[in-house]
């Protein structure tokens, strides 16, 4: 049992511990447990599996405008993409991408919970609008309003840096900056989802916790490195994770703002997908890259469960 | 009370959504899907709905539902998906490329025998010829044009005037292209404040093929078996490109298609490369005088053209097929592609659709719009070949490159032969 | 060990600041899109930013609902998010539940399988989806738009989180009292997990508001169609966009989430106490 609900709950102990016992062996009964999970099931059966499955099974085949019958050909476009040098390239993409917008995103979603979270009176309501809207409008609309906006002559970005002295970048005009344009573009209308999650996580910090932290003497920061942060473990997990999976399915912003280009430089995973299944009409290989998708995904995500999952404070626990 | 609060509600929700969508009554009418993207500018979902109407109005057998289905992109997903379903919208326009694509998926059937009836045999010669070469494939018309467009040249003449050059006289050649742009590029100490010329990237390959035919050359040949790129027409082609962004730097390496437009309205740019299809909305959007030209030639004028056109589907009845003609004869006859050139700003497809009256009247009152039209004699068929998408990737890619300078234009162009040639064969 | 004095009036302005400031730079895009629905054509593309629009246009709005049916549009989109979350509510209450609480075979890999759904992308699904709705006869629906998404492993993660982090001795006691499983996770467990339903529905409401490209493929008629798809009409592969009328299609389209957004978030996050625990 942890510190803190020994202090909320005051620690009744003794006549219960049998009951208690009795309790956690009812618990552990796996009958019903199914039947929470089976509408859920239903769906995720007829809308996410079987789709998955049919990908699977149509990466073995050579399928494509000029084989328009398919061929079983076992692992072929496995091997062929392992000697793709533009897979591997792509590849390299989403990990800059990644490491580009998972940290800031995270860190930001977190900074601004934290700063929202205090008793800021009615102005309160107008940052939590004005911090999570971006998250509101749709891909598609904020993209072209970003094109505009990363325009290396008349758009905003480039007309307010200039006054801080910033050298004018060409944004999407160079292949050095497009994904960097991107990734901006990309923590811009992410950073609310999580900053939700961990406001949403923070109300389960119970006040009294900082009241007696700062009462014993302990400064801002380090009241929230050591109460608060480990008490929003579960959050983080949780927020690493779906950031993880969203900057893996980025693929509106490239679609919009860059094809891909310039020189591939922008060309990610779910772009990459797209341009085989329905330019090339290469359902085959579109198949396999997808297969290869949710692997690559879930190998990274078994692993964050892992490492870091293994690190996550219950309450309950 | 919270509990039934929240249960009627979802109910609520549940019944609504089952019951306001079911499935349509049953009717006598033969009722025909007609899916179709907006690829410009205007409302062209509502002219579309208009003529739909009127059609339906004139032939009272026959019900033709427009569905719009995005931009070109998301329809041919939408006809992929309808095709693959084993229920494919009867009429479908898709961008011109994709024939061999629709070819692969069997979805569509040769028009010839309701081409040649049509109109007592002189329907298809009335189209231009550079908007039918895309339409032919061995031998067979399998779709009419419909929407079409061609790039063209735009100059700002405003700016021209300030550089003290003639405004009515934009380059008619390559090297007065270059020598204007480099009167036209201004620089504040590094920074540029307005280029010269800009060759619109995004579709830069369909520019390119432009530049290609301007010097003489050929990328693919109509039946889309040999390709060309490493001649020497090609590459001069590139070299010369290279030569404008990379040496003299008289434009922007890279660019999106669309905020190059807006760049041009803004005087970010003093002429650009880029479709008819924006000649409207630069009328409405810029403040100065611009002029529309042909692009400057080398060896000859050259251009190819773009759009979608109008198919019909395979694997429906023959009765429908039959209205399914009778819809696109009426789409396509010259009263409606002048009106539809009006309304949306495409190139009217047909010769005799310039002699309509709204036609004449309208390029009475502005002339640019007649450019794209007289453009066409030296126009040709965009490129088309199976896995042509594939194709185009390669030579964006080396095209970006070489417009950089990470590789020669004779040694991309040389890239490009090469893999494109394993592409085809694969 | 440094004593801190507790300076509340510099610590909120302080944290005022920085916020006010953050806010500034994410709402500028906006405050630019706001701008531009405002503008003639021609007041747009200037060679430095105008913010003030002027001459005003109030025409754009109108021509926006003039190109296609908005209204319409409007409440097909109310009807599929709010159905689309109810019945989500539902499935990943149940499924969050057992992932948080009960131990049974196989738990770890279905939980895995839960995770697999937020990982798909959309472009893998919509043939096969299609394929089902179609044999299920319900291809130009609204509940077509809706299907896909019930079960959601978002929100059955999230919600598996927030109830693991509720003491379990709380359970314990309940069962004791004679009020388990379904009871217990109605009466208790959810309202603790308020704040974390609230956000979920937020997000999902948001999300699926800007569903595209299912939608699009999964309908052909207007009266069901949803607002992205209007949306969509004024963006152009061969021409950019229709830049005034996309802003004010845009102002539109987000305008009911915000006020959802500010309603919602009064009425339950902000009034909403750590009570739960105590006693």
């Amino acid at each position: 049992m942890s510190d803190s609900t020994a202090v909320l709950t005051g620690g009744r102990v003794s006549g219960r511990v049998g009951a208690l016992a009795a309790a956690r062996r009812f618990r552990l009964g796996g009958g019903s447990a199914y039947l929470y999970l089976l509408p859920s099931l239903v769906f995720l059966a007829l809308f996410t599996f079987y789709p998955i499955g049919f990908s699977a099974y149509l990466s073995l085949f050579r399928w494509n405008v000029l084989n328009p019958e398919k061929v079983f050909v076992g692992l072929e476009n496995y091997l062929h993409l392992w000697q793709e040098p533009l897979f591997w390239l792509v590849l390299r993409n989403n990990l800059f991408y990644a490491l580009g917008t998972i940290p800031m995103t995270m860190a930001l979603g977190l900074f601004l919970a934290v700063l929202v979270n205090q008793k800021l009176g009615a102005a309160r309501n107008i940052y939590r609008v004005a911090l999570f809207y971006p998250t509101m409008v749709p891909m598609v609309a904020a993209a072209m309003l970003w094109v505009w906006i990363f325009n290396p002559g008349i758009g905003l970005f480039n007309y307010y840096t200039a006054f801080l002295g910033i050298p004018r970048i060409e944004w999407l005009y160079d292949r050095h900056w497009a994904l960097p344009a991107i990734i901006i573009m990309s923590i811009w209308k992410n950073f609310g989802y999580f900053m939700l999650i961990y406001l949403a996580a923070l109300q389960g910090v119970p006040a009294e916790l900082h009241e007696a932290a700062s009462i014993e003497g302990a400064g801002a920061w380090r009241r929230f490195w050591r109460i608060t942060f480990p008490l929003l473990m579960p959050a983080t997990l949780f927020v690493f994770v779906v950031a993880i999976i969203s900057s893996f399915q980025v693929f509106d912003q490239v679609f919009v703002m860059t094809q891909g280009g310039p020189a591939d430089q922008t060309n990610v995973l779910t772009f990459y997908i797209y341009q085989h299944a329905f330019r090339f009409w290469d359902i085959g290989m579109g198949a396999t890259l997808t297969t290869i998708f949710i692997c690559l995904l879930l190998v990274l995500i078994v692993l964050v469960f892992r490492y870091v999952g293994r690190r996550v404070y219950y309450e309950a626990d | 009370m919270r509990r039934h609060w929240l249960t009627a509600l979802m109910a609520l929700v549940l019944v609504l959504a089952f019951a306001a969508g079911g499935a349509e009554a049953q009717q006598k009418l033969l009722r025909l899907t007609f899916y179709y993207p907006v690829g410009v500018a205007g409302p062209l979902a509502k002219v579309i709905g208009e003529m739909t109407d009127k059609f339906n109005k004139e032939n009272p057998g026959i019900e033709v539902v427009p569905v719009y289905s995005g931009d070109y992109d998301p329809t041919l997903q939408k006809v992929q998906t309808a095709v693959m379903a084993g229920n494919p919208p009867d009429i479908f326009i898709v961008e011109i490329s994709e024939l061999p694509t629709l070819l692969a998926m069997n979805a569509v059937i040769p028009l010839d025998d309701y081409v040649k009836k049509a109109e007592g045999g002189k329907y298809w010669d009335d189209f231009f010829p550079a908007f039918r070469e895309n339409s032919v494939v061995r031998g067979k018309i399998w779709w009419i044009p419909f929407q079409r467009s061609t790039p063209v040249f735009y100059w700002n003449k405003e700016l021209f005037r300030k550089a003290g050059l003639d405004p009515e006289k934009p380059p008619q050649t390559w090297a007065e292209l270059k020598e204007v742009a480099k009167k036209l590029t201004v620089r504040e100490g590094s920074e540029v404040k307005q280029w010269g010329v800009t060759v619109s990237g995004g579709w830069n390959d369909w520019l390119f093929e432009a530049f290609v035919r301007q010097n003489g050359g050929w990328l693919i040949n109509p039946e889309g078996t040999k390709v060309n790129f490493d001649s020497k027409e090609a590459v001069e082609a590139l070299e010369f490109w290279v030569d404008l962004m990379y040496k003299e730097k008289v434009g922007p390496p890279h660019s999106t298609w669309g905020s190059t437009p807006p760049d041009f309205v803004a005087q970010r740019t003093a002429m650009l490369y880029h479709s008819t299809g924006i000649l409207t909305f630069l009328r409405n959007s810029a403040k100065f005088d611009f002029g529309v030209a042909f692009m400057p030639k080398n060896r000859t004028f050259g251009a190819e053209v773009g759009g979608g056109n109008l198919a019909i589907a395979r694997k429906i009845s023959k009765e429908r097929q039959d209205a399914a003609w009778k819809f696109i004869a009426w789409m396509t006859s010259s009263e409606n592609a002048a009106s539809w050139s009006l309304a949306s700003g495409y190139v009217a497809t047909r010769k005799s659709a310039y002699d309509v009256p709204a036609m004449k009247e309208f390029l009475a009152k502005d002339a640019r719009y007649l450019v794209a039209r007289e453009q066409l004699q030296y126009a040709f068929g965009k490129m088309m070949a199976p896995n042509f998408q594939k194709i185009r990737e390669i030579l964006k890619r080396q095209l970006d490159d070489a417009v950089d300078g990470k590789v020669a234009p004779k040694d991309a162009m040389q890239v490009v032969q090469k893999q494109v040639e394993a592409v085809i064969k694969r | 060990m440094r004593t801190w004095i507790r300076r509340p009036r510099l610590d909120r302005l302080a944290t005022h600041l920085v916020l006010a400031l953050v806010c500034l730079v994410t709402v500028t895009p906006y405050l630019w899109l706001l701008s531009t629905s405002l503008k003639f054509p021609k007041e747009v593309f200037t060679p430095t930013p105008q913010w003030i629009p002027w001459p005003v246009n109030l025409g754009n709005y109108a021509e926006v609902f003039d190109r296609a049916p908005f209204g319409v549009f409007l409440v097909n989109t109310v009807i599929v998010v709010t159905g689309i979350l109810a019945v989500q509510l539902v499935t990943i209450t149940l499924a969050g539940y057992v992932f948080a609480r009960r131990r049974f075979r196989g738990a770890g890999l279905l939980f895995g399988l839960f995770l697999v759904q937020m990982m798909i992308p959309i472009h893998a699904t919509f043939l096969p989806n299609f394929l089902t709705l179609q044999s299920l006869d319900l291809l130009n629906t609204r509940v077509a738009m809706m299907l896909p998404f019930f079960a959601s492993g978002y929100g059955t993660f999230l919600l598996r989180q927030a109830f693991r982090q509720i003491p379990r001795d709380l359970e314990d006691a309940a069962v004791i009292d004679g009020c388990g499983g379904l009871r217990f996770l109605w009466h208790v467990l959810v309202p603790l997990a308020r704040p974390t339903l609230v956000a979920f529905a937020l997000i999902s409401l948001v999300s699926h508001w800007n569903d595209y490209l299912w939608p699009l493929i999964v309908t052909d008629t207007p009266d069901v169609r949803t607002l992205t798809i209007g949306l969509g009409m004024f963006v152009q592969q061969e021409s950019g966009a229709d830049w005034t009328l996309l802003m004010a299609a845009t102002a539109f389209v987000t305008a009911p989430l915000m006020v959802i957004f500010l309603v919602f978030q009064r009425k339950f996050i902000e009034s909403f106490m750590f009570s739960g625990l105590k006693g």
